[in-house]
C-alpha cells in the first residue's frame, strides 16, 4: 500500500463508522428515556434509587457479584427465564434508566437477580415503617416453617397474612442464636422488647432488615445442619428451597444469612460466603435487631452476635430494590399477567422500592 | 532487501556477515534493546502474577469456601484482577513490546526518543498496579474489561499517549516507500486504542450514557479491544514472523489488503452479539451478528494468505520455535473466529448465553491466538536484543506443548461445560442448582488445564530470566526445537 493518507483515513473511517453506529445512534434512540407514568402521574416507574441502593450497587460491583449473576430477563421465546420465575416479563431498556452501573451480567453461575426484590415476601416491601410490627406476634404460625415456605414461594395475596415481621416482635432480647430459647418465642412480652423497635435511621433497613432478622424463634426449630425440611411449593421458585429455621426466602434477613453462609441455606450452593461484610461483636446488653439468625454450625459463640456492616445492609437494600415486575407499555407481560403480577399492582410506590 | 534473514540458515543478529542489510538490522535491533526489554520484562512479571491469580480463580469457582473470608481474596475481586492483569499487564505490554520492535524494524530507523517509551512503560506499570490494587481493595467499577478505577485509567491513558506518540514519531522517520502489511495493522492498533479507550471511559464515567447503553458501550469496548487492539497486533505480528522465518514473501499482497480492510470494517461492528436477547433494540444485536458473520471474509483471506505462504514450509515448524508458536496462533485465529460466529447465531446463543462459553471465547482470542503469536515473536526478538540464543530447546518445546495442550483442554472444557450449562438452563424442570452442578466437573477440568498453563508460564519466565541475565547460549545459530540435520548446521543443544 502506498500513500499514507488513504491508510489513515481508512483507519479513522472504519472506526468512526463503528463508534457512531454502535454507540452514538443507539444513544439517540434509547439514551434519553423517561420514567413511565400514567395519566394522573401517580404511577411512576421506575423511580430513582435511594442512597443506600446506589451504594449497594457499588458494593455489588466491587465484589464481583456480576460475574455470576445476571440482571436481565429474556423474553419467553428466547429462553426459559420466565418459566424459571425469574420475572413476569422480559427486561426492557426503561427498567434500567436510573441504574449506574448497569450490571446486566454475562454469566449465570447463580440465578438471575433482575427480580430478586419482587420475589421477597410481600410484607418486606410494606412502605409503612410501622407496618412490619403492627400485626402482632404470631410466633406459633411462623415457627412451623411451612408457612414461611408458602409465603416465600408464592406472593401472598394480601398483607394480612401471618407476617414474618412478627418474628421481630417475638424476639427475646437476650436470646442468642447459639442457644435459642424456644420459650422466648411465645413470650408476649417480647413484642415490646427493646430490640424490636426499629431504628429507622437507615432507609431501606427499616422494614427490610429489621423485620425478620432476629428470629431465634425459627432457629430454635432448625435441625442442626441445613436440611430442606419443607417441600417447596410446586409453584415456587425451584432454587434454593426454603429451609426450616431460616427467615422467609428472599427476605432481607434471608439475604444476610445467605451472604454470610450460603451453604447453610443450600448445600449445593456454589456461592462464596461474604463474611467480610459482617462483623462479630459481643452482645452488650441486648441482642441487636439486625443480628443474623444462624444455624448451629455458623452461629457465633455464646454472648456474641453477627451483625451486617453498613455495606452489607446497602447490598441487601440494593437486592431488595431489584424489581422489574411493574408493567411497561412497551413490553408484553408474559403468561397470565393478571395472576402473575400482584406484586406489580399499580401501587403508588412500586413494590421493592423501599421508602425514599 | 531480500529475505536473507532466514534464521534457520543464517542468524541475522550476527553483524559479522558483512551484508549491509544485516548490519542495519543489527543496529536497529540494538537501539530497541532497552525499551523493548522493559516492556517484555514487565509483561512476563504480570504474566506470572496473572497466572497465579487465574489458578486461584479457577479453583475457587468449584471450591467456594477457599479463603473466602478475606475481602481482597474474594472470588468476585480476584477474577477481575486476574483478567485485568492479563489484558493490561501481560497482553498489552508484551504486545506493545513486539509492536515497538516491529515498528522500528519496518520503518528501518533506529529507535529515537527511547525515553518516551521508558516513561510509557513506567506509567503503564503504575497504572496496572494501581488498577489491580484498586480492584482488590474494592474499587472495581463493575464494567467488564473496564474495572480499573478512574485514577488507574488516567495513568494508563497517559502511559498510552507516550507510547502512541512515539509510534507516530517513528513513523515519520521511516525510510523506504513501501508500507508493509504489518505496519497497517500496527498503525491501526496504535490509533484505534486511544479512541476506543477514551470513548469507553468518557461514555461510562465522565458523561455516562443512560441505562443499558452502559452495557452496550462496555461490550463494544471489550470486543473492539479484543479485535482492534490485540487482534490487530497479533495479526500484524503473524504477517511479519511467518514470511520472515521461512524466508519467503507473503503469498498475496492483494489478499492482505482485502483482509485488512474487511477486518477493520467488520470486526469493529461486533460486540453487541454478546448482548443477544437482552434489553436492547433488536437491530443492534442483529447488526453485530451480521458483522460477526462477515468477519469470515477477513478470516478466510488472512487464513488463506498465511496458508499459501506456508505452503511447502510446514515442516519448518519442527525446528523454529517462532514459527511453531506463530502458526499455532494464526490457526487459532481462525478457530476463534469460527467459534465466535457459531455462538453469535441466535439459535445457538439461546443455549450458550450466560454460560462458560464466553470465557472459552475470550481465552481462545486472548490466549490461543494472541498470546501464542506474542510468545512466538518473543522467541524471535529477545535473542536479537540480547545477543544470546535461548539456552534450552527442550524448555521451549515444553513451553509450547504445555501451552497448546493447556489452552486446548481449557477451551474444550469450557465449551462443553458451557453448552451443558446452557441446555440445562433452558430446561426449567431442572432445578437451577442442578444446572450449576452439571458444569462443576468441567470447571475442575479447566483447573487441570490451568495447571498445565501455569507450568508453561513458569518455564517461559525462567527461560526468559536466563536470557535477561545473559545466560543464553553464545552462538551464531538460533536455538531449534529439534536438531537440524538437513542444513548440516551445528546441532542446537
Amino acid at each position: 500500500m502506498k500513500g499514507l493518507a488513504p491508510l489513515f483515513l481508512g483507519i479513522f473511517g472504519t472506526f468512526a463508522f463503528s463508534w457512531v453506529g454502535l454507540t452514538v445512534i443507539p444513544n439517540w434512540q434509547i439514551g434519553y428515556l423517561n420514567p413511565q407514568s400514567d395519566e394522573e402521574g401517580t404511577d411512576i416507574y421506575p423511580m430513582p434509587q435511594s442512597g443506600m441502593v446506589t451504594r449497594g450497587a457499588r458494593v455489588y460491583a466491587a465484589n464481583g457479584c456480576v460475574y455470576c449473576h445476571s440482571e436481565q430477563v429474556r423474553a419467553e421465546y428466547t429462553g426459559a427465564d420466565i418459566e424459571r420465575k425469574w420475572g413476569v416479563r422480559r427486561s426492557a431498556p426503561r427498567d434500567y434508566i436510573f441504574e449506574r452501573p448497569v450490571l446486566l451480567g454475562k454469566m449465570r453461575m447463580g440465578q438471575d437477580l433482575a427480580n430478586i426484590g419482587a420475589r421477597a415476601p410481600k410484607e418486606e416491601e410494606s412502605p409503612s415503617p410501622t407496618g412490619g410490627a403492627s400485626p402482632g406476634p404470631q410466633g406459633a404460625a411462623v415457627s412451623s416453617g411451612a408457612v414461611a415456605s408458602a409465603m416465600a414461594a408464592s406472593p401472598p395475596p394480601s398483607a394480612g397474612s401471618p407476617s414474618p415481621a412478627s418474628l421481630a416482635a417475638a424476639t427475646a432480647p437476650a436470646a442468642s442464636p447459639g442457644s435459642p430459647a424456644p420459650k422466648a418465642l411465645e413470650s408476649p412480652a417480647a413484642a415490646a422488647s427493646p430490640s424490636s423497635p426499629l431504628p429507622g435511621g437507615t432507609v431501606a433497613a427499616g422494614p427490610g432488615t429489621g423485620v425478620a432478622s432476629p428470629s431465634p424463634a425459627a432457629a430454635a426449630k432448625a435441625s442442626p445442619a441445613a436440611s430442606p425440611a419443607t417441600p417447596p411449593s410446586p409453584a415456587g421458585p425451584p432454587w434454593p428451597e426454603q429451609t426450616a429455621g431460616l427467615p422467609p426466602m428472599y427476605s432481607a434477613a434471608w439475604h444476610h444469612v445467605h451472604l454470610y453462609s450460603p451453604r447453610s441455606i443450600n448445600l449445593d450452593s456454589n456461592m462464596p460466603s461474604y463474611r467480610f461484610l459482617y462483623q462479630a461483636r459481643r452482645i452488650s446488653d441486648a441482642r441487636s435487631a439486625d443480628a443474623l439468625q444462624l444455624t448451629s454450625s455458623d452461629a457465633p459463640p455464646e454472648g456474641w452476635e453477627i451483625v451486617p456492616t453498613y455495606d452489607a445492609k446497602c447490598l441487601v437494600a440494593y437486592m431488595m430494590a431489584l424489581n422489574q415486575s411493574h408493567p411497561l407499555k412497551e413490553v408484553k407481560s408474559a403468561g397470565a399477567p393478571a395472576a402473575a403480577s400482584p406484586a406489580a399492582s399499580p401501587s403508588p410506590a412500586p413494590g421493592g422500592q423501599p421508602p425514599k | 532487501m531480500n529475505p536473507a534473514g532466514i534464521p534457520l540458515k543464517e542468524p541475522s543478529v550476527s553483524a559479522a556477515a558483512g551484508d549491509t542489510g544485516q548490519l542495519e538490522r543489527a543496529v536497529i535491533d540494538a537501539s530497541t534493546r532497552v525499551p523493548v526489554l522493559i516492556f517484555y520484562t514487565s509483561a512476563v512479571a504480570w504474566l506470572i502474577l496473572g497466572t497465579l491469580l487465574a489458578g486461584f480463580v479457577s479453583f475457587k469457582l468449584h471450591t467456594p469456601d477457599l479463603l473466602s473470608d478475606i475481602s481482597f481474596l474474594t472470588w468476585g475481586r480476584v477474577r477481575p484482577a486476574h483478567m485485568n492483569v492479563m489484558v493490561y499487564g501481560w497482553a498489552s505490554m508484551a504486545g506493545m513490546g513486539t509492536a515497538i520492535w516491529l515498528m522500528a524494524r519496518l520503518c528501518r530507523t533506529v529507535l529515537r526518543y527511547p525515553l518516551l517509551l521508558v516513561a510509557g512503560a513506567g506509567f503503564w506499570n503504575l497504572g496496572v498496579l494501581l488498577g489491580v490494587g484498586g480492584i482488590l481493595l474494592g474499587d472495581s467499577t463493575g464494567y467488564q474489561w473496564l474495572e480499573f478505577p478512574s485514577y488507574a485509567a488516567i495513568v494508563l491513558f497517559v502511559a498510552y499517549t507516550l507510547v502512541a506518540s512515539w509510534a507516530v514519531l517513528v513513523f515519520r522517520f521511516r525510510r523506504g516507500e513501501q508500507i508493509y502489511i504489518t505496519q497497517w495493522y500496527l498503525l491501526g492498533a496504535f490509533l484505534w486504542f486511544p479512541w476506543l479507550y477514551a470513548a469507553g471511559q468518557l461514555m461510562l464515567f465522565v458523561v455516562p450514557v443512560q441505562g443499558v447503553l452502559q452495557a452496550a458501550v462496555g461490550w463494544w469496548y471489550a470486543n473492539n479491544l479484543l479485535f482492534l487492539w490485540f487482534g490487530a497486533i497479533g495479526l500484524g505480528t503473524a504477517y511479519y514472523m511467518i514470511p520472515k522465518v521461512i524466508g519467503r514473501p507473503v503469498y498475496s499482497y492483494h489478499l492482505a489488503t482485502i483482509g485488512f480492510w474487511s477486518y477493520a470494517l467488520f470486526s469493529s461492528w461486533t460486540g453487541m452479539q454478546r448482548l443477544v436477547d437482552g434489553p436492547f433494540p433488536a437491530w443492534m444485536v442483529t447488526a453485530s451478528i451480521a458483522a460477526t458473520i462477515l468477519t469470515l471474509i477477513p478470516v478466510a483471506t488472512v487464513g488463506l494468505n498465511h496458508h499459501m505462504t506456508m505452503q511447502g514450509y510446514f515442516p519448518l515448524m519442527r525446528y523454529s520455535p517462532t514459527l511453531r508458536f506463530t502458526v499455532f496462533g494464526a490457526m487459532s485465529y481462525t478457530v476463534f473466529s469460527l467459534v465466535g460466529v457459531l455462538i453469535s447465531l441466535r439459535s445457538v446463543a439461546r443455549y450458550v448465553n450466560f454460560t462458560q462459553t464466553s470465557i472459552a471465547y475470550s481465552h481462545l482470542g486472548l490466549y490461543a491466538f494472541f498470546t501464542m503469536v506474542i510468545f512466538g515473536s518473543m522467541y524471535y526478538i529477545v535473542p536479537r536484543l540480547i545477543g544470546r540464543e535461548w539456552r534450552y530447546g527442550s524448555l521451549i518445546k515444553l513451553h509450547f506443548w504445555a501451552s497448546a495442550y493447556g489452552i486446548g483442554l481449557m477451551t474444550l472444557m469450557l465449551l462443553a461445560g458451557g453448552l451443558l450449562q446452557g441446555t440445562s438452563m433452558e430446561n426449567p424442570s431442572l432445578a437451577f442448582s442442578e444446572n450449576v452442578e452439571s458444569v462443576l466437573p468441567y470447571l475442575r477440568g479447566r483447573s487441570l488445564s490451568g495447571i498445565l498453563l501455569t507450568v508453561s508460564h513458569f518455564i517461559f519466565a525462567y527461560h526468559f530470566g536466563l536470557m535477561l541475565f545473559g545466560l543464553g547460549r553464545k552462538s551464531t545459530v538460533p536455538t531449534f526445537l529439534n536438531p537440524v540435520e538437513a542444513e548440516g548446521a551445528e546441532v542446537a543443544h
